[in-house]
């Protein structure tokens, strides 16, 4: 029980999770998304006004050629704006006019024209720029770049507010994770609780306060509902037992009392009598069975039980019916081994057990009483070797009203048994009936009691 | 009995009633009659009755739950339910509230009778703590757990001394099987076996090896303890 909260808490804590986790890819892929969309709007703008000044040169150039280019760059490098870089050289390499004092590393001039295709980008100065650089006719090599400085401030500014909102997105799914799991989790251990409480045979249990409007609210209004039923179901078992009983043995009673007023006819009386108390015992089994089945769970009603006692005088009282069958009997009982239990059902339930045992063995059999402590459990085990379960009924053993075809002859309502696995249940006690080379061995799994209190 | 003992009857079907008080009659005493609990109780209160013979589920309620008032009242009448809630868990029940003793429904007159007297006798017998109880050649000696017939010791085992006493205590009338089962074994159920008779038979010849008959079976009923040959 108390693995399942851990478990539950962490199914929720992965839900949060996993909701915080997607809102925040679907917030950076549309982040993303805009941050492509600005930088290619701001290179587009520096790209045109590269284009517009290489248009400007160009003009230039058209009219007076190297003479008009190097007067305009001359004029526009002394602006010193730091936006752009302007370079044109002769063709020794001596710089005739610019903003440069030589030919930047790593960047060859290409074509001759003042077209703005195979611009490139390079780094200079720890700034990105984007460049056209020719050499026009006659090995003038001509360098216009401009700065790509403007860009990458916004971008990196850009990118500094994202990932604050990334991180801020993040805190924020976690938090707000945290707080759903953590009133999932009040409001699933809440239904939990209820159902280990009820599963300890507290049929009464609910939860306290009234329903929220919500799933829970809902939930827990079926599991309530769900819960009046079984205890409806429980309470007409009880009653029922009550009714049968007034009212079956109140017309059985004034027979019997009539039957006793016949004289003259013992034997025949005494026959019925005989079948009447047999009539009372199945439907007194029959009741017993229900009841314990219902009980089945709940400690109600249990105490704790010296086991050992019980199963001795249980023997002390069928071993001379044994003996005098010209059966062997052994019993090894463990003393003072204790169980939380009901003594008279225990008492019924080994009578019933070795009261068969006896029924259907014959002279010479052997029949062993066992009960040790096994560690976690006690163990009981009662076995005999007499003709066993015969092998087609030997998986329904346990049912009611289930007896072979074989044991017609003997008295019995195959009830016995189905009453015997109904009281070992009714104490959380485990039955089996392990494989025996010859009889019957039936084991029974004690829950021992717990020394704690 | 001596002088007539009072009966009262709670029970609502007239005919188990009529069964009842015949019983009582029979055992010399008068009987009383009501049917439904809260008349019950008024006159367990008003008469002191010896026994009272109580039904649990009655108009008024149940005779279990009644028997606290029945005290609470100031009577001392030994209480006997007789009920159709007779599995043992209810037997179990009823005797854990305070009965004398729990009889279910149908009931055979000759238990009925049993219980009656035994219940009876449990008034006016004398207490039995004294150390010796002799039945002429019969001894039983209570604190050394043993039992002399004409001077020779029987062996008996730790049960057969609890049964022996049991008899004793119920000397000169008959006990049934269901009432030594409950007495001398505390089980509330009907084994279906008659596995009482089997130890009776053990004691019994135990004590006719030993020269005494005081063990006879009494037909169709039970047993009869009559170390002094009263048996009739």
């Amino acid at each position: 029980m108390t693995t399942a909260r851990p478990l539950a808490a962490r199914a929720t804590l992965r839900l949060a999770a996993l909701m915080a986790l997607a809102v925040t890819i679907l917030s950076l892929g549309a982040m993303a998304l805009q941050y492509r969309l600005v930088e290619t709007r701001m290179m587009a703008a520096q790209r045109s006004l590269l284009t517009a000044d290489l248009d400007g040169f160009a003009a230039l150039y058209d009219q007076r050629r190297i003479i008009a280019l190097r007067q305009a760059i001359d004029y526009r490098a002394a602006a010193e704006t730091g936006e752009e870089m302007l370079l044109l050289m002769d063709r020794n390499g001596a710089v005739l006019a610019g903003t440069l004092p030589g030919w930047p590393k790593g960047l060859t001039p290409e074509g001759d024209g003042f077209a703005i295709d195979g611009a490139v980008e390079f780094q200079d100065g720890g700034a990105r720029w984007l460049a056209v650089a020719r050499e026009l006719p006659g090995g003038f090599p001509l360098l216009v770049a401009r700065s790509l400085h403007p860009v990458d401030d916004t971008l990196a500014a850009l990118r500094r507010g994202m990932l604050g909102l990334l991180a801020a997105m993040l805190v924020a799914g976690g938090v707000v994770g945290w707080l759903a799991a953590r009133s999932v989790m009040g409001r699933i251990g809440r239904i939990n609780d209820l159902a280990d409480r009820v599963a300890e045979g507290e049929l009464e249990a609910r939860l306290p306060g009234d329903r929220s409007d919500d799933e829970f609210g809902l939930l827990e209004t079926h599991v309530h509902g769900m819960l009046d039923r079984i205890q409806n179901l429980n309470r007409a078992t009880h009653r029922l037992s009550d009714t049968i009983a007034h009212e079956l043995r109140t017309p059985l009673n004034r027979m019997l009392q009539k039957l006793s007023r016949i004289e003259g006819q013992e034997d025949v009386t005494a026959d019925l009598k005989a079948e009447m108390r047999q009539a009372i015992r199945m439907f007194d089994s029959l009741l017993d069975i229900s009841r314990a089945e219902a009980d089945q769970g709940s400690g109600g009603g249990l105490v704790p039980v010296d086991l050992s006692a019980v199963a001795l005088e249980v023997w002390e009282l069928y071993e001379p019916l044994a003996e005098d069958k010209g059966m062997v009997t052994e019993a090894q009982v463990q003393p003072g081994l204790r169980v939380l239990g009901d003594r008279n059902l225990i008492a019924q339930m080994l009578s019933n057990l070795i009261d068969n045992a006896i029924k259907y063995c014959s002279a010479g059999d052997r029949l062993s009483l066992l009960l040790e402590d096994t560690g976690d459990r006690h163990l009981m085990r009662v076995a005999d070797t007499g003709p066993g379960l015969p092998a087609d009924i030997r998986g329904e053993a346990f049912e009611r009203f289930v007896r072979a075809e074989r044991d017609r002859g003997i008295k019995g309502h195959g009830l016995g048994l189905a009453l015997v696995r109904a009281i070992a249940a009714r104490h959380g006690a485990r039955m089996t009936l392990p494989e025996a080379d010859i009889g019957l061995v039936l084991e029974i799994h004690w829950p021992r009691l717990q020394q704690a209190e | 009995m001596g002088m007539e003992e009072r009966i009262l009857i709670v029970e609502d079907d007239a005919d188990t009633a009529a069964a009842v008080r015949a019983e009582v009659e029979a055992l010399g005493c008068s009987a009383d009659h009501c049917d439904t609990l809260d008349a019950g109780i008024a006159a367990a209160i008003s008469t002191p009755y010896k026994v009272i013979v109580l039904d649990r589920m009655l108009p008024g309620g149940d005779g279990v739950e009644a028997m606290a008032r029945i005290r609470a009242g100031g009577s001392t009448a030994l209480i006997l339910i007789l009920s159709a809630l007779g599995r043992a868990a209810n037997r179990v029940e009823g005797l854990e509230k305070g009965a004398d003793d729990y009889l279910p429904k149908p009931f055979e007159p000759e238990e009925l009778r049993a219980r009656l007297r035994a219940l009876l006798r449990r008034g006016t017998m004398q207490v039995l703590d004294n150390d010796l109880l002799a039945f002429g050649d019969l001894e039983i000696r209570m604190k050394a757990r043993t039992v002399h017939v004409k001077r020779a010791h029987v062996a008996v085992s730790p049960k057969e001394f609890e049964l022996i006493i049991y008899f004793a205590r119920n000397a000169g009338q008959v006990v049934t099987r269901m009432q030594l089962l409950e007495n001398v074994w505390n089980l509330h159920f009907d084994p279906g076996t008659n596995v009482v008779d089997v130890h009776v038979g053990r004691l019994r010849r135990k004590l006719e090896d030993a020269g005494s008959a005081a063990i006879t079976t009494a037909r169709g009923e039970g047993y009869f303890f009559a170390p002094l040959g009263a048996a009739g």
